[in-house]
């Protein structure tokens, strides 16, 4: 019967070698870093299988313990979470009301949006980077700028620049945003944010306007509307996509290697480093990947229970 | 005569029965409805006869012959669906020659044939239109159209009219009714609307839960309705319990002369069927009389339709309409109960009346 | 009144926000000496011809972008299509689980993969090679075309191809008459999807790229260490430019706000 057999322009032969194929090609990779990283390292940048968790200990109290201890690789890890769930949340936080503003426009100006969100949400990390590189940078771009119309000059007779030197972004005579967690975080809030309206936008956009002007007939206002209605709506995919940057921004490379000071880098730095950069260890580096991912799914997790109570139990 | 049979067709999905061991014939040249509330099994028995599903045990057989392992395409049973399903990156005039395409007959054949089709079903004018400028009516044809452009040997339909605002229905049923005619093609169509039924079919086939509940002509089904199912589906029916007595039934405190007893032996519980037209109301109390008070009256127009309740049940009586109010709420009025349009039916399950409603 | 200055007055900005760093870098192109600066000074187009035409690292590059895009895209299209409509007309458990498989590049975080990409590779002795580029990234960005794809396929009425089956089609015609027709806006969406975000891709390639073939990302992320040239910004320009064309190209094309997942009946 027809309906019956399978897709016939696809011989059962070449259905198992595709599938092969893709599974060849997308889960080999990951398990060949799972199984490296009980590896050892072999002096001379080898490395040979085992099965030993040398790597992982490294990981959590140093090589040399219990002699020494060193926590340098947690700090990593620390910082990896910190960075990629501040930038996450504040992507959320702003983009949340622009996408809402955004669907009730008419499908045309809601199409030139996503145009240009799609334009810059292809847009390379690096090229992300480059542009605040060149703004954030204290030769040229805004430190420059702000000499030169005198915000500087009123940031320091008004006593803000104490304020921002607090704050860690201003040097005693300028403005200062190379190296700062406040530049990082900006730019992988930045990175993300297109994503974020990308992935609030079909929810949003689901709402419907009856929805709406049934809340206002009943005496609520634009904000108290946001509030009451589509919030609860959405709260799901808020916290979705909240925990998909998040993941996303975990990997986060150029940024860190650009903006963030070296006793304030991440895993992803690491990771590189022992796998084909200067230390050349690539089952420290499995591991250190490895836990990456597992940190990930942890805080999955707990995001789905925490924010998600009816979802996070199946 | 090479009629469409199916002998004891049963179709399961996992541990849910669709159909129940269905035995019908599609007489050549003739409209068959399938009529039935929905999830009834209808449209399943529908897509078997198309070769879109499997029966799980039976056969199919056309002019003699086992069709039952025959995929769809090889039966081209040209087939209207419920959402017409017209392809919408082709225009009209293609959509109705595609069978013709992919069987690779040519190109200027092709146009010939669905003009010819178009024409027929009078959208001879609108072969270059895409699909999404024509208006429902217009698209159920088209859909009419391309089925028919492969000449096959049975032609089906989903409930056609379903997705098609009322007004526009009573006029594409007797305009589709009239073009079967024309063509003499075997026909099955599938509906939950007994009006459609009754205004296209040479034959009824009333279902309920994947059994057949009765087979018959449109007259048959309506006036000697073989249980209180089909008598409810079909139009307004008065049923009312009682007990079978030698000369008819005995419900409540009355007894009704009924002249065509069936089978029933006396004292078989059984049920009273009759049309609420056939109810006439007198004053006085006479043969087959039932006593009631007048609860409520709908005036429709051109009939009125009094509700009454009687120590044996409620009963509904429609009489003409008239511009005087001849009848009102909380009247005294007898309900006669004509005694050669009455029926006695099996005892009704209750349960199943509510499931078909 | 006001509530809607205030709105217009916050989209404004973001919009601001979304596009200074780009402008930044585009105005940076124009700058005459060897340094980056903004604004500009001495503005030039001379970096234009060094990127396209004399400086041979960056034509190299660009040369490699395209091949790795170009052909992971139409990997990747070709890989999703088998998935996705095998997911669409039988949606059985193991359909769902490949295309679950076949995600998960996309939706770890790329660095993981990047990792594994270099023992694969290096493995089958091909690291460095160029394509070994062009198939991580095809396994990388299948995800995109198998969700443009399986979005497109739930548009279509079920009921076409059994329609198609009874006037005759078998399930390859009707895959070629009835299908393949109406989903070429999906495959082309599909497709530029995964071109484009290849382009941009930077870790994976970083990872399995050699110094024998660099991509502009990897070249770009080179120079911004070793100090800025403006010609890096040229680089940036192209890229922000084709995306534009392309994504404009979508929009035009194909229902941008569906392939989104936005409802349909508005």
């Amino acid at each position: 019967m027809g309906r019956a057999e399978p897709a016939a322009f696809v011989t059962r032969l070449g259905r198992s070698a595709f599938v092969a194929v893709i599974l060849i090609l997308c889960v080999t990779p990951f398990l060949l870093v799972f199984a490296i990283s009980f590896g050892e390292k072999i002096e001379g940048a080898a490395w040979a299988w085992g099965f030993e968790f040398t790597n992982y200990k490294r990981f959590f109290v140093g090589a040399d313990y219990p002699n020494t201890t060193s926590l340098l690789y947690l700090k990593f890890l620390w910082f990896s979470l910190y960075y990629a769930m501040f930038a996450s949340i504040l992507a959320v936080a702003t983009s949340f009301p622009f996408v809402w503003l955004m669907t009730r426009q008419s499908r045309r100006a809601q199409t030139c949006w996503l145009v240009f969100f799609l334009a810059s949400l292809t847009l390379s990390e690096v090229f992300v980077v480059m542009g605040w590189d060149i703004l954030l940078s204290n030769r040229s771009g805004l430190p420059a700028l702000f000499k030169e119309i005198g915000i500087t000059t009123w940031l320091k007779e008004s006593g803000w620049l104490d304020v921002l030197r607090t704050w860690g972004i201003a040097s005693p005579r300028n403005v200062r945003f190379k190296p700062t967690e406040f530049a990082t975080i900006l730019t992988m809030s930045y990175l993300v944010w297109p994503y974020a309206v990308i992935l609030l936008y079909p929810p949003l956009s689901k709402i419907n306007n009856e929805l709406i002007e049934a809340a206002r007939t009943m005496g609520a206002g634009p904000v108290t509307v946001v509030r009451t209605i589509v919030l609860p709506m959405v709260r799901k995919p808020l916290v979705g996509t909240t925990l998909l940057l998040f993941v996303f921004l975990l990997g986060t490379y150029v940024t860190i290697a650009v903006f963030a000071a070296p006793d304030k880098s991440t895993l992803s730095i690491s990771v590189y480093e022992a796998v084909r950069g200067a230390t050349l260890n690539a089952p420290f580096g499995s591991a250190q990947a490895i836990i990456l991912l597992i940190t990930a799914a942890i805080i999955l997790v707990l995001g789905r229970i925490a924010f998600l109570p009816d979802e996070g139990r199946r | 005569m090479p009629d469409l049979i199916m002998s004891q067709i049963c179709k399961k999905y996992g541990s849910v029965t669709a159909v129940e061991n269905a035995n019908l014939t599609f007489e050549t040249g003739k409209l068959t409805a399938l009529l039935g509330p929905s999830g009834c099994g209808k449209t399943t028995l529908l897509r078997m006869i198309a070769g879109l599903e499997v029966p799980t045990f039976g056969d199919i057989i056309l002019a003699g012959e086992s069709i039952v392992s025959k995929s769809a395409e090889q039966r081209k049973f040209g087939m209207v669906f419920q959402s017409f399903a017209l392809f919408p990156h082709l225009n009209v005039q293609r959509n109705v020659s595609y069978s013709l395409r992919i069987s690779g007959v040519d190109a200027a054949m092709r146009r010939a044939k669905a003009q010819e089709l178009l024409d027929l079903v009078q959208l001879g004018d609108k072969g270059e239109r895409k699909i999404g400028q024509l208006s429902g009516g217009q698209r159920q044809r088209v859909a009419i159209a391309r089925a028919l452009a492969q000449e096959p040997e049975v032609f089906l339909l989903d409930e056609p009219m379903s997705a098609l605002d009322a007004q526009l229905r009573g006029d594409l049923q007797m305009q589709l009714r009239l073009l079967q005619q024309k063509l003499g093609i075997t026909t099955i169509v599938v509906t939950h609307d007994q009006r459609e039924a009754m205004t296209m079919a040479d034959q009824i086939v009333v279902m309920s839960h994947g059994r057949i509940e009765q087979i018959g002509s449109p007259q048959e089904i309506y006036h000697k309705p073989a249980n209180s199912f089909v008598a409810n589906f079909i139009g307004n029916a008065n049923l009312l319990d009682g007990v079978a007595t030698a000369t008819g039934i005995r419900v409540g405190e009355t007894d009704i002369a009924v002249s065509d007893r069936d089978e029933f032996g006396a004292g078989q519980r059984v049920t009273l069927f009759c049309r609420p037209e056939a109810v006439t109301l007198h004053d006085t109390p006479a043969k087959n009389a039932l006593p009631g008070t007048v609860t409520f009256v709908r005036d429709e127009g051109p009939i009125r339709e009094i509700h009454l309740t009687t120590p044996a049940g409620d009963i509904t009586a429609e009489i003409p309409g008239s511009f005087e109010e001849t009848v009102k709420i909380d009247d005294k009025l007898h309900a006669i109960l004509p005694e050669n349009l009455l029926h006695l039916l099996p005892e009704r399950a209750h349960d199943q009346n509510e499931a078909a409603r | 009144m006001m509530g809607i200055f205030v709105s217009r007055l916050f989209m404004g900005i973001i919009a601001v926000w979304i596009a200074f760093p780009i402008l930044v870098v585009c105005a940076a192109a124009l700058n005459g000496g060897r340094t980056m600066f903004f604004p500009p000074e001495d503005p030039t187009l001379l970096r234009f011809a060094e990127f396209f035409v004399t400086e041979e690292v960056w034509i190299r590059s660009l040369r490699n972008s395209l091949i790795i895009a170009f052909g992971g895209a139409a990997l990747a299209v070709m890989a999703a299509w088998p998935i996705a409509y095998w997911l669409w007309r039988k949606a059985d458990g193991f359909s769902k689980i490949l295309a679950g498989l076949a995600s998960m590049p996309f939706a770890l975080p790329p660095i993981v993969f990047g990792v594994g990409l270099v023992f694969f590779w290096g493995y089958s002795g091909s690291l460095g090679h160029i394509w070994s580029g062009i198939i991580s990234h095809a396994a990388l960005f299948v995800a995109l075309p198998l969700t443009t794809l399986s979005i497109g396929l739930q548009g279509i009425d079920r009921s076409h191809m059994d329609a198609a089956a009874t006037m005759g089609a078998s399930e390859a015609t009707a895959f070629r008459t009835i299908i393949l027709p109406q989903m070429l806006p999906f495959t082309a969406s599909g497709f530029f999807f995964a071109m484009v975000l290849s382009f941009n891709e930077f870790i994976v390639v970083f990872f399995v790229s050699a110094s024998a073939y660099s991509t502009v990302t990897v070249q770009i992320f080179n120079s911004l260490r070793n100090g800025f040239t403006p010609t890096m910004a040229v680089g940036a320009i192209t890229f922000i430019v084709t995306s534009i064309l392309i994504f404009s190209m979508i929009a035009r094309f194909g229902n941008l706000p569906q392939l989104l997942g936005a409802d349909n009946a508005k």
